[in-house]
């Protein structure tokens, strides 16, 4: 192997890492978006995604592994600001619903069952979300 | 006589192979779940901008 080839094969793996880092970052980037865009998951007023329907194992996992990470967040600020796990999960909520379920997609509020938000309306939020 | 107690045994146990059964009938409106959220709208006011900023730094997980 000459210089040149071995440095053409070090930038070719080096643009490979960065190509596979680019789109790992990219799946986990959008992974609640797209969920919430699928249909088979919704935002709930409890500050987590729920499933729609009865939901396929890969889709349980996903969801799961989304709202470990939001109850580590939860966890992390209730600490921090001396609040409840559960104040901080439905504040989040709050806001989930207000500005992150788009047109179409399903939202359960406390006591309800999952409904779609429609198109050119906003979700009627809870009366606490202020 | 034997024969008369072997056929009731059997009703019997039929009896209770049915009574063992859990009747499942299709629900008339869907499933309704609680989720209980006990919080003060003080409190949501309190943690509205930590939430924002926590929503906007972890685009894949909200």
């Amino acid at each position: 192997m000459t210089r040149k080839s071995r440095m053409i094969f070090a930038a070719a793996i080096g643009a490979a890492m960065l190509i596979g880092g680019a789109s790992v970052a990219f799946a986990i980037q959008d992974t609640s978006a797209s969920l919430r865009a699928s249909g088979e998951a919704g935002e709930q007023a409890d500050g987590y995604l729920g499933i729609v329907g009865s939901g396929s194992a890969a889709l349980r996992a996903q969801v799961d592994a989304v709202n470990i990470q939001r109850r580590a967040y939860y966890t992390d600020l209730a600490a921090k600001r001396g609040a409840r796990i559960e104040e901080v999960a439905a504040t989040t909520a709050c806001e989930l619903l207000r500005s992150k379920v788009g047109a179409g997609q399903y939202y359960r509020l406390p006591g309800d069952v999952w409904r779609r938000r429609a198109a050119g309306a906003a979700i009627p939020l809870p009366g606490y979300c202020g | 006589m034997m024969r008369t107690i072997l056929t009731q045994g059997l009703f019997l146990s039929a009896a209770f192979s049915l009574a063992g059964c859990v009747q499942v009938a299709a629900p008339d409106k869907p499933i309704e779940i609680n989720l209980n959220i006990n919080i003060k709208q003080e409190v949501v006011v309190r943690l509205q901008q930590d939430v924002r900023n926590l929503i906007e730094n972890n685009p894949g997980v909200f």
